[in-house]
């Protein structure tokens, strides 16, 4: 079995004329766990999009343990329940992802659709609920949940399938601190090492609790990739992707200067 | 244009049903084949976009308040099948939970405002936009006729429907029914306030979301513009091939055009007609005479009943400031009566938007100076919290809150089908008796039923109604200086307004007893395909999220702008509203195909049946099954 998951080569992809992605290439191992970080609109949303076969790339090459990811194998139903199973991509606007009548059949919306038998999809709900901590929210229509609950169902919705490869498009915003937080260690806590997450964000201050490969996205392109504490220590690297921003304050004596600035810990 | 029940006889109920039915049926047949494209949420969003749109009410000569449908735009960004659904879920919608146009009405309003308005507008658009491309002006104005041509002949169905009532159904000595007012004032009483704004405010929504498409999401424009790939795929035009059969029938189609939007004005056109005479009529010799003949001989009073010359004035007093010099034409009386029928229909569907939405939450009531930015807010917010509150009484532990989904909704419906066909006032007392005690073993607060239901339903039928008590002719009960209340008078109000409460009530009932989405799901047991159930439901959800996201425009306009608006400013806010709120839907219909894709969704939709019928259920269902049986035998 290949230890990449993920393996891109070359990979374009336009939104009518506007370049999102632009000749792109990387590849993410099996059990990592992989921040891609970059500015608004640095093209992270698309790559997440193009990992998940939602787009395919305009040119270039995606493949997936192994098998290259193309329109038309997705006619075969067999694939593509397969490849729908293995990965799951929790969106980053949660009103997105929650159509469904009440929380149970948001959850349960995945496991029908991939034909699983009523016992066996209610038994995982369940599940998954518990694990989200939401299943006294069962019944309730989502429109109604707060912003940090309708985000426990998302990732309900996408973990009900227990996936092998978890896409993230930023799990923490628009989410309180505490919610934030609680959203991080559920995240930290599942899979025990053995699932490989992609979360894309532009929070530096997740970055060392989700991550152990980092890619910083800039207009398109790889700018730069490393572990997350060589890369956070690149301040220019992380001016120049908008990254960071000059923090200016005035001191007790007066004087007011700015210096690059980052939230790389909480603290709870 | 929400005809709510009572004002259509049973039988034309269920002929429109079966009139609708068809085209359901043709559009879904379409609509599967389309199912793997963006359709379905596009569907959905599309549907919530004409629910919020019927809420944007518009400022109307005289104060009061109207609003658009959305069927112009829906028919051109989805084509005809695509809007046909799309509205009907909308009418849907408002019918069964916010009590806007009747249950047992759905079947007409859906005929009228989705079936006639899309196929309308269908065809207005294409055959006035041609082959012109996607960016074209001419686009823009296709567009505008298309609202306006659509929302005009769904009101002249509309009219139709109501003025032949009368004419089918009275009881022995003439008083009608259902609904009281003959063609010739129910046709010129509903197309007035259509053409003039309604109809203006319909064009506008439809050519300012055009132009706003064409600028932001041109290719959602392309499934309807000619030679392109039929479906929502982003495909190129192909400017040469088809558009032929269309451009042979152009003129037609235009010459049609010209003829539907002078129909109106033709009736209008036509001297004084039965039941509309002025006041003066009733002194003039020669209009006497022609009142008598039209009236099988019988000569009018000597004078002008005095409870119509007080209705009279009192109905049209908004308008005299509007066109003096109109009112002392020759036609006066006619004008004046089509007027009033104008200003009451649109007045009571106004109020009684306006008294269901906020009485809940009466605050500002001293303020009357609000502006209909304002009142859009309020009415956008007491929805969802009208909603919220529904949810909330469903959960609670009543009697009917644990009676199986889909008994429910088989034992009220067929009740509310029961009390629309019962001719004997005591059955249907006593079917509202039990309503309410079903309302009292299941917690549901008298206040709250009164606030929701029986206080807006009586205002609006009783302003129906009351005209009807003293023109009505018949045995005189009392006579007050002059004004007559016959004793059929009062029989045809009493039914006009004991059905439409004991109606109203039972479908309150089941809506406040049953969470919405279980409503949905019990559908499925009438067959419904499932598709369809899906998109009522994601319908639902999206209504939601497009709600708040008026709202937070709206508010946030509000924050930003000092001081009074220009009305004209004003009307400008509201269609570049409308225009973003349109493309943020389609946005969001996209993202949310993309979702379903990410989780195997590939065109066929599974859902999970839930329900479990115990024995307590199927007392219940043979409760309701006898009592109705007993109803109907009591009332036919």
């Amino acid at each position: 079995m290949p230890a990449a998951v993920f393996e891109l080569a070359n990979v374009s992809y336009r939104y009518n004329s506007v370049v999102a992605l632009d000749d792109v290439s990387l590849s993410i191992e099996r059990g990592k766990r992989v921040a891609l970080l970059g500015a608004n609109g640095s093209g992270k949303s698309t790559l997440l999009r193009l990992l998940d076969a939602l787009y395919f790339p305009d040119s270039g090459m995606i493949s997936f343990a192994g098998q290259s990811l193309q329109e038309s194998r997705f006619d075969d139903v067999e694939f593509a329940f397969d490849f729908r199973r293995r990965v799951g991509l929790v969106f980053q606007n949660p009103d997105v992802q929650l159509f469904s009548p009440t929380v149970f059949d948001e959850v349960a919306f995945a496991p029908l659709q991939l034909r699983w038998t009523r016992d066996e999809i209610v038994c995982r709900v369940n599940q998954a609920l518990d694990l989200m901590e939401i299943r006294h929210l069962k019944d309730r229509p989502p429109h109604q949940l707060s912003g940090g609950e309708k985000k426990r169902v998302a990732l309900a919705s996408v973990l009900v399938l227990d996936p092998e490869v978890l896409l993230l498009d930023e799990p923490t915003a628009a989410l309180d601190p505490k919610s934030q937080s609680q959203i991080i260690d559920l995240l930290i806590g599942w899979g025990d090492g053995r699932k490989t997450v992609v979360t894309a964000t532009h929070d530096l201050g997740l970055v060392e609790d989700i991550a152990d490969y980092c890619f910083v996205l800039q207009s398109g392109k790889i700018a730069a990739h490393g572990e997350p504490s060589e890369l956070l220590r690149d301040q220019t690297l992380l001016e120049r992707a908008n990254l960071i921003h000059a923090h200016r304050h005035r001191h007790e004596s007066g004087k007011v200067h700015s210096h690059p600035h980052t939230h790389p810990h909480r603290h709870e | 244009m929400h005809i709510p029940d009572g004002y259509l006889s049973p039988a034309t109920c269920i002929a429109l049903y079966a009139g609708s039915a068809p085209f359901w049926y043709t559009a879904l047949q379409r609509m599967k084949r389309a199912l793997h494209t963006q359709v379905v949420p596009l569907l959905s969003v599309f549907a919530a976009f004409s629910f919020i749109i019927m809420m944007f009410n518009l400022p109307l000569p005289g104060g009061t308040t109207g609003h658009a449908v959305g069927v112009g735009i829906a028919a051109v960004a989805l084509g005809p099948w695509g809007a046909v659904l799309a509205i009907s879920i909308a009418l849907a919608i408002q019918a069964v939970l916010f009590g806007d146009g009747g249950i047992t009405a759905i079947g007409a309003n859906c005929f009228n405002m989705a079936v006639v308005g899309s196929l309308v507008a269908y065809a207005a658009y294409r055959a006035i936009s041609g082959r012109a491309p996607i960016e074209s002006p001419r686009r823009v104005i296709a567009a505008a006729c298309a609202g306006y041509l659509s929302i005009n002949v769904a009101a002249l169905f509309a009219a139709v429907e109501l003025g032949i009532q009368p004419l089918l159904y009275h009881d022995a000595l003439g008083a009608p029914l259902y609904a009281p007012y003959p063609l010739r004032i129910a046709i010129p009483a509903m197309m007035i306030g259509h053409l003039s704004v309604a109809g203006i405010a319909e064009m506008v929504v439809s050519a300012g979301v055009v132009r706003y498409l064409q600028k932001t999401e041109p290719f959602l424009l392309r499934a309807t513009a000619p030679g392109a790939v039929p479906g929502l795929a982003n495909a190129e035009p192909n400017q040469a091939a088809h558009a032929s059969g269309w451009r042979a029938t152009k003129r037609l189609w235009l010459a049609l055009a010209v003829l539907l939007i002078l129909t109106p004005l033709g009736i209008l056109a036509v001297g004084s007609a039965w039941g509309e005479w002025s006041p003066d009529d009733f002194s003039n010799p020669d209009t006497r005479a022609q009142i008598a003949t039209a009236s099988r001989n019988q000569a009018p009073p000597a004078q002008a009943p005095r409870g119509l010359q007080r209705l009279a004035t009192f109905w049209t007093a908004p308008i005299p400031r509007y066109a003096p010099g109109f009112l002392k034409s020759a036609s006066f009386g006619y004008a004046l009566s089509a007027i009033a029928g104008a200003g009451l229909i649109i007045l009571a569907v106004v109020l009684t938007g306006w008294l269901s939405q906020r009485l809940p939450q009466r605050k500002g009531r001293g303020r009357r100076q609000t502006s209909f930015v304002e009142r859009t807010i309020a009415t956008l917010k007491a929805a969802s919290e009208y909603s919220a509150a529904a949810d909330e009484m469903s959960r609670s532990g009543g009697v009917l809150q644990r009676v199986d989904p889909r008994v429910k909704v088989v034992g009220l419906l067929g009740m509310v089908a029961v009390v629309a066909a019962s001719h004997r006032l005591p059955v249907i007392g006593g079917m509202f008796a039990a309503a309410l005690g079903l309302a009292i073993v299941s917690r549901v607060e008298a206040g709250r039923l009164a606030r929701l239901v029986w206080i807006p339903v009586a205002f609006f039928t009783g302003t129906i109604a009351l005209p009807a008590v003293f023109l009505t002719p018949g045995r005189a009960l009392f006579v007050f200086g002059g004004i007559e209340i016959t004793a059929q008078g009062l029989r045809s109000a009493a039914f006009l307004v004991s059905r439409a409460e004991t109606a109203a009530t039972l479908s309150a009932l089941l809506v406040l007893t049953t969470p919405w989405p279980w409503v949905l799901k019990a559908l499925r047991i009438f067959k419904c395909p499932m598709a369809m159930v899906a998109i009522l439901g994601m319908t639902y959800r999206y209504i939601f999220v497009i709600l708040q996201t008026a709202f937070d425009m709206f508010e946030s306009r509000k924050s930003r702008t000092v001081g009074v608006l220009e009305p004209r400013e004003r009307r400008r806010l509201a269609a570049s509203a409308a225009g973003v709120l349109m493309s943020k839907s389609f946005q969001l219909s996209g993202d949310v195909h993309l979702a379903m894709k990410s989780r195997g969704f590939r065109g066929e939709v599974h859902v999970l049946q839930e329900f479990r019928a115990g024995v307590a259920d199927w007392c219940w269902l043979a409760a309701f099954v006898f009592s109705a049986m007993a109803a109907l035998w009591l009332g036919r």
